[in-house]
């Protein structure tokens, strides 16, 4: 389709049924050393080639090393704008003189990138959602009045950096929020880079955001593996397989038709979890192996489980949601009523004739 | 049983809830981001308007333009399903005079949404608070009488617009309110990827929950009902897909293990 927007990636844009919808913000997900970074600049590269207009929000790495990281790759991003909010050094003394960096704007082209940025002896920047909104939007009129241009792609690069710097409690939501109501309001087709800090928790910029890319990175034995899948895109269908990402000499590439082993996913997941986890996941997998089982063997010997396999079921669900005391509790309860109902078979053949009751004469 | 019950308008969550939901309570929808919810809940509302009921969806995540966007490759004629749009703008920060919204404002037929969002205005910027959105409910059900309607989502009513309320205390009044309007209420609740559900899950009559799981064949997705209240349902955990039809869920295969 014509209206979609090309991530600069071939392989995810086939997986994204042709790319992104324009004009709504999504999220990146993935582990620091995924490739969210090589991702985003591969997307802002490919609207450049176009002639669209691009900023980079940049949080994480100050633009120098963005230049000189993006430059192994040997793309031309000198007409890439980026927009300096990296925090500066903090002065320990909290002055007067502290600043936001929306009032002392710093955009600038990505060929006019030298060093870093020495960190003002009078005034420190501290970055905030609020001021980092502020210095998109003056950029973005300020490129509207001067080129009669919008800006169709932005970067954010960091979302978790943002939030990190400069979010206090509660409120951090509402201004997730209102940020990101802000970018859907220019209409440019946004990536935001986030790492998901915490699984159990509901953070906004997933729920709110009309896409999920997520990235993932396992050890395979000694050797690093990559793929990407796509957990949620609101508005078209999508290939919903976690499919192998490699990252070469040209960026990222992507294999649409890629197998990728969901047991090495399942241990990429592993990785950091700390090993009594392990043993836990080991037993409920263990234990669950031998319910089905039995179920089985209940349903050629003709056993009524149908109770059971509801409670499998259940365990299951509590498995895969990673409630792994739930699950054991479940599987071993299972375990026991099979037992228990396996052991008494084969049931005593039915008295042919009910017994009359005593007293009676026949 | 004995009680009266309304079609879902999905077919097989109908047959897993044993005829349908009583009507004129509160319901909640959960699962993770990208499960189905909003187009549940949609389907459940294009039920009431081919039985000529009048519908309200409540949108306080997705921007109603990109709803309708969203909804069309379905081809429902939902032209007269009423569009209530309480996003909050973007914030002021600074002191410039920020407007709760107003009783005054109206929803609008799908017929009548445009394609593009709608733009903070300059000088004033609204923001909808669960109370300013419970008084503007109050007048709406005042003037006309609504069957269904779904909230879309109350993790972000939670989220954005209960800045000064107790957060559990205020989604009980906010439920118990639906129900003494007598309507029959859906509530979508995002759930995260593990752990416990929110606490909103146990305020409602019935929760239907949505499963995604991942395994070599790509997304699994499974619905569950969690709790029926004054109903029996069913108890196991049934596959469904996301069609051209809307959430199609396969009952008919009764052996609905969990992918193992």
């Amino acid at each position: 389709m014509s209206d979609r927007v090309s991530t600069g990636v071939e392989g995810l844009d086939v997986m994204l049924s042709g790319g992104l919808l324009p004009a709504r913000p999504y999220v990146v997900s993935g582990p620091t050393g995924s490739g969210k970074t090589i991702l985003a600049a591969q997307f802002l590269l490919d609207g450049l080639r176009r002639g669209e207009p691009c900023l980079l929000v940049t949080l994480d790495e100050p633009p120098s090393e963005v230049k000189a990281n993006m430059g192994i790759f040997g793309w031309n991003l000198d007409r890439l704008k980026i927009l300096d909010a990296t925090p500066d050094i903090r002065a320990h003394r909290r002055t007067r003189s502290v600043i936001d960096v929306g009032t002392a704007l710093d955009v600038r082209d990505m060929e006019d990138v030298q060093g870093v940025r020495q960190s003002s002896q009078i005034h420190a920047l501290e970055v905030s959602v609020h001021s980092v909104q502020k210095m998109i939007k003056q950029e973005f009129s300020h490129r509207l009045e001067k080129a009669k241009e919008r800006y169709r792609r932005i970067v954010v690069d960091s979302l978790t950096a943002l939030k990190m710097f400069s979010m206090q409690g509660e409120d951090s939501r509402i201004l997730i929020q209102s940020f990101m109501r802000f970018l859907s309001e220019i209409e440019a087709t946004c990536l935001l880079v986030s790492e998901r800090l915490n699984r159990t928790t509901i953070e906004t910029e997933f729920f709110l955001s009309r896409g999920e890319i997520r990235l993932h990175k396992w050890l395979d034995g000694n050797v690093i593996r990559r793929a990407v899948s796509i957990e949620k895109f609101r508005g078209t269908r999508f290939d919903d397989h976690v499919r192998p990402l490699s990252i070469g000499g040209t960026g990222i590439v992507v294999q649409p038709n890629g197998q990728t082993s969901f047991r090495s996913g399942a241990v990429s997941l592993r990785v950091g979890e700390s090993f009594l986890e392990s043993r836990i996941i080991a037993e409920v997998s263990s234990v669950l192996d031998g319910v089905l089982h039995q179920i089985d063997e209940a349903h050629r010997k003709q056993i009524a489980v149908k109770d059971v396999e509801v409670a499998v079921s259940r365990a299951m669900v509590h498995f895969q949601r990673r409630n792994y005391q739930k699950a054991l509790k479940q599987a071993l309860a299972c375990d026991s009523l099979l037992r228990q109902r396996l052991g008494d078979s084969p049931p005593p053949p039915p008295p042919t004739e009910l017994p009359l009751p005593p007293g009676v004469a026949r | 049983m004995g009680l009266a019950k309304i079609r879902t308008g999905v077919l097989g969550l109908d047959k897993m809830l044993h005829g349908g939901l009583v009507p004129g309570r509160p319901y909640i929808v959960s699962g993770p981001p990208g499960s189905g919810k909003t187009i549940l809940s949609i389907q459940f509302l294009r039920e009431g308007l081919e039985g000529g009921e009048r519908c309200l969806f409540i949108a306080l995540e997705e921007p109603p333009n990109e709803l309708k966007i969203n909804l069309r490759p379905f081809r429902w004629n939902l032209d007269d399903l009423d569009v209530l749009d309480a996003i909050s703008d973007i914030r002021r920060f600074e002191p410039t005079p920020i407007m709760e919204i107003s009783t005054e404002t109206e929803p609008v037929k799908m017929r009548a949404v445009g394609e593009g969002i709608r733009k903070t205005p300059d000088f004033e910027s609204q923001e909808v608070s669960v109370h300013s959105l419970l008084q503007l409910l109050k007048k709406l059900f005042v003037k006309r009488k609504y069957h269904r309607i779904v909230v879309d989502s109350m993790t972000a009513l939670k989220y954005f617009c209960m800045r000064e309320f107790e957060e559990t205390l205020t989604t009980q009044s906010f439920i118990r309110f639906l129900t003494e309007a007598g309507l029959t209420s859906i509530l979508t609740l995002e759930l995260p990827e593990e752990g416990e559900a929110p606490p909103e899950a146990f305020l409602a009559r019935g929760e239907v929950r949505l499963h995604k799981l991942r395994d070599d064949s790509g997304i699994k997705r499974f619905i569950s009902v969690e709790k029926y209240k004054g109903s029996s349902h069913e108890e196991f955990v049934y596959p469904f897909d996301i069609t051209n039809a809307g959430v199609t869920v396969h009952v008919a295969n009764g052996d609905s293990r969990t992918p193992s």
